[in-house]
């Protein structure tokens, strides 16, 4: 209502004065002729600003209106995972304790390998709760940011994923641009930075087989760090592309691949908590390229 | 044979009752349990256990209630909580209220007979443990949880949020093994595989900010392949 009243003020002030302004050209023909076409042209901008007026106030409204579901959504979301999360955790840490006792106990071969294939499942239940814990704490928790050296970051992430069998099995590549600078510091969670790297890495192991290409490389642009892993495995399937990125999903190809299915949710979570973006292109038959955006903090910027 | 400890098993979930009250049993431990809150406080008359452990989350009377209650009449039993919230505020909240330590569920049973082991073998009968003091002292290093400062010497020392919960931890559990895996639970409510490495780096920071020589650490020992100990004695500060 308080953005009405400054266009009605003015209209009804315009009115006053047209109405004063004819009363009193009254005894002047072309004085009135004129004082008509200019209320007229009044009255015409008076509509005009009216009708432009509630054109705003309604787009305004309607985006307010998607704003707010879109948080909605996003916090029903959060919601949703913390309960799952709760209600895995009672049957997870029971399931935990009777396989202790069963192993504890004495047990045939054959009761034993039972077993282990349970505890190896568990353990993957395990993790899956872990990661859906990451998630929807990630959305709250407080970053503890400081500058971050990338480059630094990106050789431990590389050291530690060359620690992996699979890794033996890849030709690994690390390229880190030195010249003519290094690359800038981005402002950050060092840990969190880490844990996206970490992943995109493990993610291209996943997805490539023996003898594949695997390459960690980065290059800035003054407002951002990009970071890409880059691998020659099959390449994501075009339907696939869109939804790599969500939550559980499991692409065509993904299938008989270990893993939590929450691990690019987390890069992507991780990107965003930082005012920064994930993408990806792929060919298939070819590979895919993940590329992780972050901006350079105020310590990056060389001045 | 030494007696076997008594511990008393709360939680409303039976089938986590059944399971760990056997595996403790096989563990050494006498066990009784309790279904839920008004429950433990009858039992604990009767059983007069060796130490609690508690879950956090129960219909009724809820585990944090009855710490409280306990604490609040001056009963300073072991209590062990299990928890059910990651997020590190109300993992402090849990050593705040008097309890000696705390898993996240789901846990290994293992990890809970060495955490029940920890912490007998650290009890004072009748005394406060260390997890529930305000300010803690070591040697020249003084702890005021309370305001996350540290002192050394009367110089404070700027560090990290995540040094100083490792510092805390440590210092709350001194002379005991801690292995990386237990410090990133406890101090980053995460067990991502990465993270042992950032333990590593949290405790360097943690030795270079507090003068500790790495080749002969006084204070944080590094027990080769499995984690930290917190070598110096701790005790309460006024």
């Amino acid at each position: 209502m308080r953005r009405w009243l400054p266009i009605l003020s003015a209209g009804l002030l315009g009115m006053a004065f047209s109405v004063w302004m004819n009363a009193s050209g009254m005894p002047n023909p072309v004085l009135y002729a004129r004082v008509s076409v200019s209320v007229l042209i009044f009255l015409l901008g008076v509509c005009l600003s009216t009708v432009a007026g509630a054109a705003l106030l309604l787009y305004e409204w309607v985006e307010r209106r998607q704003a707010n579901q879109a948080l909605t959504a996003a916090e029903e979301r959060r919601r949703f995972l913390q309960r799952l999360d709760h209600e895995l955790k009672n049957p997870i840490t029971a399931i935990l304790a009777g396989l202790a006792n069963l192993s504890a106990a004495d047990s045939t071969p054959s009761q034993g390998e039972v077993i282990a294939s349970i505890s190896s499942q568990v353990q993957r239940l395990r993790r899956l709760v872990a990661d859906l814990r990451k998630l929807s704490d990630l959305e709250t928790r407080p970053l503890e940011c400081g500058p971050v050296e990338m480059d630094v970051l990106m050789e431990e992430a590389y050291a530690l994923i060359r620690e992996l069998p699979a890794a033996e099995e890849r030709r690994m590549v690390l390229t880190i641009p030195r010249a003519p600078w290094p690359l800038p510091a981005v402002h950050g969670d060092h840990d969190l930075l880490f844990l996206a790297v970490y992943n995109l890495l493990d993610n291209a192991l996943k997805f490539s087989g023996q003898g594949d290409t695997v390459e960690l490389r980065a290059y800035e642009d003054g407002a951002l760090v990009v970071v890409e892993v880059a691998d020659t495995g099959p390449g994501i399937p075009d339907m696939d592309r869109p939804h790599v990125w969500e939550e559980l999903y499991r692409g065509q190809t993904a299938r008989r691949i270990e893993g939590s299915g929450l691990g690019l949710a987390l890069v992507r979570a991780i990107a965003i908590r930082h005012e920064g973006s994930v993408d990806l292109r792929s060919r298939e038959g070819q590979g895919t390229v993940f590329s992780l955006r972050i901006p350079v903090g105020e310590a990056g910027n060389p001045s | 044979m030494p007696q076997r400890p008594k511990i008393l098993l709360v939680d409303d979930e039976e089938a986590i009752t059944e399971n760990l009250a056997s595996f403790l049993v096989r563990a050494g431990f006498e066990v009784s349990v309790a279904g839920d809150g008004l429950e433990a406080l009858q039992c604990m008359a009767e059983v007069e256990p060796a130490l609690i452990i508690l879950d956090v989350l129960m219909p009724g009377m809820d585990g944090r209630a009855v710490l409280r209650k306990l604490r609040d009449e001056d009963n300073w039993t072991p209590v062990l909580l299990l928890t059910q919230v990651g997020e590190a505020s109300e993992r402090a909240m849990a050593l705040e209220e008097g309890a000696d330590d705390y898993l996240n569920k789901p846990f290994d049973p293992q990890e809970l007979t060495a955490r029940i082991r920890a912490i007998l073998r650290r009890a004072r009968p009748g005394e406060p443990p260390l997890a529930s003091a305000w300010k803690l002292r070591a040697g020249d290093i003084v702890l005021d949880r309370r305001a996350r400062r540290v002192v050394q010497s009367g110089q404070e020392i700027a560090l990290t949020p995540k040094a100083l919960g490792l510092l805390e931890y440590l210092m709350t559990h001194p002379d005991e093994l801690v292995t990386r895996e237990r410090l990133l639970d406890v101090v980053w409510g995460w067990d991502y595989p990465v993270g042992t490495r950032s333990v590593d780096t949290r405790v360097a920071e943690l030795r270079r900010m507090l003068g500790e020589d790495a080749a002969a650490p006084r204070l944080i020992e590094t027990v080769p392949g499995q984690g930290y100990r917190f070598a110096m004695t701790v005790e309460v500060a006024g």
